[in-house]
C-alpha cells in the first residue's frame, strides 16, 4: 500500500467540511482540512443565524452526534429564541443569531486544538484516483497530498460566479476565487455536473438605521440553549427587529427588474423559491404590496446589519436606492452589495446513502456540491461524511440513519432518491415520521449510534442515560398525580371532565398546547427544583404516545422494505416487465434497497415486485 | 379485529380477496393471508361438526359462513393453511362458497370489515416469492405474470380511469394537497411568512366538501357494483303471497343467466337472470318464515338481513285477502328499506279493481302470477328502478372496485379525524397527522402524493422567504 499523508483529506472549511474533519478525528483518524485561507473556516457566507423550522432538529441531531454546530451557537449566540412555540414540541425549533465574527473564531480556535487535524491552505484542483480508487488530492499549484479518502465540501466555490446587476465575478464568496480546475477533474472522472443559484442581500451599517420604526423582537427567556454539553451562563440578548418594504420599494425594484441577471437571462439556473430574491417576490407575487424585512445584528462588535428578505442581484446603485425606501431605512448606508452566485452541484443521483460517491470509492460529497442549501443542512452531511470516510479508512461497512430515526436520514434519502433542481433545505413537512422525530429527543435517538462510533465519550452517554432515567421517573410520576380541574383557571374551560385530572390526562388533551401547561406541571410534578428537561421531556412523550403507537406499524413496514437490499450494480436493462421510464430512472437512481426504490417518483408498486422477485433471482444465483 | 386492536405488531397485515375471476361460475373462493386469518376462520366458519372447531392443517371442511351477527350467509367450505406451508407463506385460509357475485362479494365484505385489508393486484403471488413458495427457476414466469396481472388490472383501472373519472380523482388529490398545504405552511413557514396562518373556518369548510365529494363516488360505489355484480331484486311477503310463483315466472320469462346450485342455504334462493341486457341477482325468500318459533325467528334476522342489503325489495302482497291494506301497513311498518316496490297478486281472483293502499305514496303494481297479468308492466317497472340507481354512465363517475372503495371510506375517516381536530383548535402536526394518513390511502389510488408536490403548492401559493 502507498504512502498516504492523511487518512483524510476534506476539501472546503465551511460547514460541512468542518464536521467532516472533526468526525474523523474523533473516531481515531488523521485528518487535513484544505482551505483557501485557514482564518476562514465555518464563516457565515449568508444569513448570520443557526437552527430554524426544520433547521434546528438537524443541529441537535449534529449535536448528539458529538458535532460541534450546536456548542459553537451556543457559545458565540446573541439571541436565542423557539420558533412554533404555539404549536406543538415536535415542531418547536431554536433558532439563534450569531456573532458571525465570534462563530468563525470560536470553530477557528477549537480546530487548533485538535490532536490529528492539520489545515492546509491551498486551492484543489484535481481529485486523483487509481483503480476506481481515490488516493488524494492535487493542489492548484502542483502539490500531492495522498489520502485514503477524500470529503468534498466545496459550497458555492465550485465553479462559482458572482452576479451583480449586469456585472459577473468568477469568486465563491465577494473578494475571495473560486475552484474551477476542480470542476474540470470531476468532469474526466465522469461526474455529471449542473449548475444552482443562490442569494444573499446587501449588508447595512446599523448606525444609519432609524431603530425607531421598527418593531423589536426580542429574545426568549430562558435562553433555549442548543446543546446540553454547553456550559454559558446567562447574558443579555442583542434583539432584532422587523420592518416593511414601502410602495416606493416596489416601484423601484419592478422599474429596473430588467437590470437583475435573474430576468435578464444572464442566470438560468435555479434558485430556491423559499428563498427568492427581492425582485422575484415582488415580481412572482405582484398583489403583495409590501414584505417584510427582518433586521439581523451580524454581532456586538459590529454595526453591520443583515436584511433578510432583501436577498438581490440587482445592480448596487438600484440597491442602494431600493433599500432606502424600507421603512427605517431611508438613511442607510450599505457596506457590502448583495448578489447571486451560480455554482457547480454533482446532482446526488451519484452518491449512495453513505454520501461516498457511486463512481469512486473513497470519496465522499456533502453540502452544496449534493444539491442543498443551508449551513445546518450542510453541518449535518458534513458529519455523515466524516463518519462515513473514517469508517471506509477501517475497512467497516458505512453508518446510515433512515428516515424514521433522523431529520438527517429523510434529508439524505431526499437527495439520493430525488432529481435535485432546486437548492434543497430541510423542512418538518419532509419528515413522514415528525411527531417521533423532535429536537427533544435527538439524543435518544441518537446517543446509542454516537456512543457505539466513539463520537462521544462515556461520560456524554452517561450524562444522557441518567437524564433518560429520570425523564422515565417523571412519566411514571405524571400518571399518578392527579389535579382538580377547578384549580385550572383559565383551562379548566376547554377540559371535559369536571372533577380531577390525572397531569398525564391534561396533557393528552388535544386542544391544550403543551406550552400552555409547563407551568402548572412544574408547579404540581417537579419536586426536584433542579432542571425542569426531564419533566418536559415525560410531557412531550405523554403527549404525542398515542400517534407514534399508531405509526408503529407503518415504521416495521418501511424498515422491511429497507432491508430488502438491491446490489449498487444490479443491471436493471434486462428486466423483463418493468416499464421504460422505470429502468431508466432505476439505473440512473441506483437505489440501495426495495423501499428505496419505491420512493423513486414514477416507480409504481408492480415495478417494486417484479423487482423483488428479479432480486430473489439475482441473490440465488451468486 | 381482535388482532389489531391487541396492537398485535406484525410485519404483515392480513389481507383478502376474491381469487375466482369475476363474471360467472359455480364455485366463487376467498383467500385470507396473513397473521389474523385464524381469526377471520374462527370468527366466521362453523363446521357442520362441531367438535372440529380447530382448524386442522389442509383438511377441507364443510360448514357455513356466518356474519359478524353470527347469522348464516352461505353454505361453505374451507380450508386453513398453516404458516410455511401455505402458498403466500404466511397463515392462510381459503373459503369456497357458492358462485354468484352476491355471496362471494358479501363474504368478502365481512371479512374486510374486521379491519383486514383488500389485498392489492398481485399481492398474493408477491408474498409467494417473498416466502420462497415460488420455484426460482420459475422466477422469470412469475414476474412475467405478475407483470401481465398488474397489467390487466392496471388496464382495468385505467379503463375506468378514463375521462371524466380520472380528472374527477386528480381534482379530488389536488383539494387535499390543497388543504394539507396550508396545514403545513402553518407549521414550516410561520418565520418566513408570517401572514402564514391556517385559517381554520376556511379550512373545515375545505375539509367538508372534500368530505362529501369523497362520499359521493363512494356511494356510486352501489351502482358501479350493478354493472359489474347486478342488481340485486329480493321478492318478499307473507307466506303464500306468491313469492315463489313469481320468482318461477320470472326465472321462466327471462334468460337465465347461470345456474347456481339452486338452495344455496334451505332458506333462500338466488337466480341471475338478464333484464332488458341488465343482470338481475333475484332472491326468492320463501323459505324464511314469518312468525312462529326460534328457529324460524332466526330466519327472520337473515330475511331482514338480506332484505337491507337488495338494491330493490318487491314486496308480494295477496290481494285476494280481504284485510291486505291492514297487512301491508304492519309489515311495512318493519321495513327500513331501501327501494320497495309492490306487487299485487292473485288480480285474477280478487274483487278489486281499483288498488289504493293509503300507505305512502306507493301502490300496488295489480298483477296475477298465474295468468301473467301485469307481469309486463312489472318488469319495466324494475327497470326503470334500475336504470335510476344506475350512475350516470356518461359521466363516468362510478366506483367499481372494492379496492378503491374501501380507500375511499378510509380516506373520509381520516379527514373527519382532522376535521374536528381543525373545529378543536388542535395544532396543526397534530391534524397533519390525519391529513396525511388520508393523502396515503387516497394515494393508493390516484398514485402517490409526494412532499415536493405540497411544497410546491406552498410556494405557489405564499411568498415564502424572510
Amino acid at each position: 500500500m502507498r504512502n498516504t499523508d492523511f487518512d483524510i483529506v476534506i476539501i472546503g472549511g465551511g460547514h460541512a467540511g468542518v464536521e467532516a474533519a472533526l468526525a474523523a478525528v474523533r473516531m481515531g483518524r488523521t485528518a487535513a482540512i484544505v482551505t483557501m485561507e485557514a482564518k476562514r473556516l465555518a464563516l457565515m457566507s449568508c444569513n448570520p443565524a443557526i437552527g430554524g423550522i426544520g433547521k434546528s432538529q438537524l443541529v441537535k441531531e449534529v449535536d448528539a452526534l458529538g458535532g460541534l454546530m450546536g456548542t459553537a451557537i451556543d457559545a458565540t449566540g446573541i439571541q436565542f429564541r423557539r420558533l412554533n412555540l404555539s404549536r406543538g414540541p415536535a415542531v418547536w425549533s431554536t433558532r439563534a443569531q450569531a456573532d458571525r465574527i465570534k462563530y468563525n473564531e470560536f470553530v477557528v480556535d477549537f480546530v487548533a486544538r485538535q490532536m490529528n487535524l492539520e489545515v492546509i491552505e491551498g486551492l484543489a484542483g484535481e481529485i486523483t484516483v487509481e483503480q476506481g480508487k481515490v488516493i488524494g488530492i492535487r493542489l492548484e499549484d502542483g502539490t500531492f497530498i495522498g489520502a485514503r479518502a477524500v470529503v468534498v465540501a466545496t459550497g458555492t466555490f465550485l465553479g462559482g460566479l458572482i452576479h451583480i446587476g449586469e456585472k459577473q465575478i468568477p469568486a465563491g464568496r465577494i473578494g475571495e476565487p473560486a475552484a474551477y480546475r476542480l470542476s474540470d477533474s470531476f468532469r474526466s472522472l465522469q461526474f455529471e455536473l449542473r449548475r444552482l443559484k443562490t442569494g444573499t442581500p446587501p449588508r447595512l451599517d446599523g448606525r444609519t438605521i432609524d431603530w425607531s420604526r421598527c418593531a423589536i423582537q426580542p429574545g426568549e427567556e430562558p435562553i433555549p440553549f442548543f446543546s446540553p454539553r454547553s456550559s454559558r451562563q446567562p447574558f443579555d440578548q442583542t434583539p432584532c427587529h422587523l420592518t416593511v418594504t414601502s410602495e416606493g420599494t416596489k416601484e423601484v425594484i419592478l422599474a429596473n427588474s430588467h437590470r437583475s441577471p435573474i430576468f435578464s437571462g444572464q442566470i438560468t439556473s435555479r434558485g430556491p423559491r423559499y428563498c427568492p430574491s427581492i425582485e422575484d417576490k415582488f415580481y412572482r407575487f405582484a398583489d403583495k404590496p409590501t414584505h417584510h424585512i427582518f433586521l439581523e445584528p451580524e454581532g456586538n462588535g459590529t454595526d453591520e446589519v443583515y436584511p433578510n428578505g432583501f436577498s438581490t442581484a440587482l445592480p448596487e446603485d438600484v440597491q442602494r436606492e431600493a433599500i432606502r425606501t424600507v421603512i427605517g431605512l431611508e438613511e442607510v448606508v450599505v457596506t457590502r452589495p448583495g448578489y447571486a452566485v451560480e455554482y457547480d452541484y454533482c446532482p446526488s443521483h451519484q452518491i449512495k446513502p453513505s454520501l461516498e460517491t457511486k463512481n469512486v470509492s473513497g470519496l465522499f460529497f456533502a453540502g452544496q456540491i449534493n444539491g442543498t442549501s443551508g449551513y445546518e443542512e450542510a453541518a449535518a452531511q458534513g458529519i455523515m461524511a466524516g463518519i462515513n470516510a473514517a469508517l471506509y479508512c477501517a475497512g467497516e461497512p458505512p453508518f446510515v440513519l433512515d428516515r424514521s430515526e433522523a431529520y438527517i436520514g429523510v434529508m439524505i434519502d431526499d437527495i439520493v432518491t430525488r432529481s435535485i433542481t432546486e437548492p434543497y433545505r430541510m423542512f418538518t413537512s419532509r419528515a413522514e415520521y415528525r411527531l417521533a422525530l423532535r429536537e427533544d429527543n435527538a439524543r435518544d435517538r441518537l446517543s446509542g449510534h454516537a456512543c457505539r462510533l466513539g463520537l462521544i465519550t462515556a461520560e456524554d452517554h452517561q450524562l444522557f442515560n441518567t437524564l433518560d432515567a429520570e425523564t422515565k421517573l417523571q412519566v411514571g410520576r405524571l400518571s399518578k398525580i392527579r389535579i382538580k380541574v377547578s384549580g385550572l383557571n383559565g383551562l379548566s374551560g376547554r377540559i371535559k371532565r369536571k372533577d380531577s385530572i390525572s397531569l398525564a390526562e391534561l396533557i393528552r388533551q388535544p386542544n391544550i398546547e403543551l406550552h400552555e401547561l409547563i407551568p402548572i406541571l412544574v408547579k404540581h410534578a417537579d419536586g426536584t427544583g433542579k432542571s425542569t428537561e426531564p419533566l418536559e421531556r415525560a410531557a412531550i412523550q405523554i403527549r404525542y404516545q398515542g400517534y407514534i403507537d399508531k405509526q408503529t406499524r407503518e415504521i416495521v413496514k418501511f424498515q422491511k422494505l429497507e432491508h430488502e437490499q438491491i446490489p449498487i450494480n444490479f443491471n436493471y436493462a434486462d428486466i423483463l416487465g418493468l416499464k421504460t421510464e422505470s429502468k431508466e430512472k432505476l439505473g440512473r437512481f441506483r437505489p440501495v434497497s426495495i423501499g428505496q426504490a419505491g420512493r423513486i417518483e414514477g416507480v409504481t408498486p408492480s415495478d417494486l415486485m417484479v423487482l423483488s422477485v428479479y432480486l430473489k433471482r439475482h441473490k440465488e444465483s451468486r | 379485529m381482535n388482532g389489531s386492536k391487541a396492537r398485535r405488531f406484525s410485519e404483515h397485515d392480513t389481507i383478502a380477496a376474491i381469487i375466482t375471476p369475476p363474471g360467472e361460475g359455480g364455485i366463487a373462493a376467498v383467500r385470507v393471508a396473513g397473521p389474523d386469518s385464524r381469526a377471520i376462520l374462527a370468527r366466521h366458519f362453523k363446521s357442520n361438526q362441531p367438535a372440529e372447531n380447530s382448524p386442522q392443517p389442509f383438511l377441507l371442511r364443510l360448514g357455513y359462513f356466518t356474519t359478524s351477527k353470527n347469522e348464516i350467509l352461505d353454505e361453505v367450505m374451507a380450508v386453513f393453511m398453516p404458516a410455511g406451508r401455505s402458498y403466500t407463506g404466511l397463515d392462510q385460509i381459503e373459503i369456497f362458497c357458492h358462485g354468484g357475485r352476491q355471496v362471494v362479494r358479501r363474504i368478502l365484505e365481512e371479512i374486510l370489515h374486521d379491519n383486514i385489508r383488500a389485498a392489492e393486484p398481485g399481492e398474493f403471488t408477491r408474498l409467494a416469492f417473498e416466502s420462497g413458495r415460488i420455484d426460482l427457476s420459475r422466477a422469470e414466469a412469475v414476474a412475467e405474470m405478475i407483470t401481465a396481472q398488474t397489467e390487466v388490472s392496471f388496464r382495468a383501472s385505467r379503463e375506468h380511469l378514463l375521462g371524466r373519472y380520472s380528472e374527477h380523482i386528480e381534482l379530488l388529490r389536488n383539494e387535499l394537497i390543497d388543504i394539507l398545504s396550508e396545514v403545513e405552511a402553518s407549521i414550516d413557514f410561520t418565520e418566513d411568512a408570517p401572514e402564514v396562518s391556517a385559517d381554520r373556518t376556511k379550512l373545515v369548510a375545505l375539509t367538508d366538501k372534500l368530505i362529501a365529494r369523497l362520499g359521493q363516488l363512494v356511494d356510486t360505489y352501489s351502482g358501479g357494483r350493478v354493472i359489474t355484480e347486478g342488481f340485486t331484486v329480493v321478492i318478499g311477503g307473507r307466506p303464500n303471497a306468491g313469492k315463489s310463483s313469481l320468482f318461477n315466472l320470472l326465472l321462466k320469462q327471462e334468460r337465465a343467466l347461470v345456474t347456481p346450485t339452486p338452495g344455496t342455504t334451505r332458506d333462500y334462493l338466488v337466480e341471475r337472470i338478464d333484464l332488458d341486457g341488465y343482470t338481475v341477482n333475484l332472491i326468492d325468500t320463501a323459505g324464511l318464515r314469518l312468525g312462529g318459533g326460534k328457529i324460524e325467528r332466526a330466519g327472520q334476522r337473515l330475511a331482514r338481513d338480506i332484505i337491507t342489503k337488495a338494491d330493490l325489495l318487491v314486496w308480494v302482497v295477496d290481494l285476494s285477502k280481504r284485510n291486505w291494506q291492514t297487512l301491508l301497513a304492519d309489515d311495512v311498518k318493519s321495513m327500513s328499506n331501501t327501494d320497495i316496490m309492490l306487487l299485487g297478486n292473485k288480480i285474477d281472483i280478487s274483487k278489486k279493481t281499483v288498488l289504493k293502499s293509503g300507505i305512502r305514496q306507493f301502490d300496488p303494481i295489480p298483477a296475477s302470477c298465474v295468468t301473467g297479468v301485469g307481469i309486463k308492466k312489472f318488469r319495466a317497472e324494475i327497470v326503470q328502478r334500475i336504470e335510476k340507481s344506475m350512475p350516470d354512465l356518461t359521466s363516468g363517475l362510478v366506483v367499481t372496485s372494492l379496492r378503491h372503495k374501501q380507500k375511499l371510506s378510509e380516506s373520509i375517516r381520516h379527514l373527519k379525524a382532522a376535521r374536528t381536530k381543525i373545529k378543536g383548535g388542535v395544532s396543526g402536526e397534530l391534524v397533519a397527522f390525519d391529513l396525511r394518513a388520508a393523502t396515503g390511502s387516497l394515494g393508493e389510488i390516484t398514485g402517490k402524493v409526494y412532499t415536493e408536490q405540497v411544497l410546491g403548492r406552498i410556494f405557489s401559493k405564499f411568498c415564502i422567504g424572510k
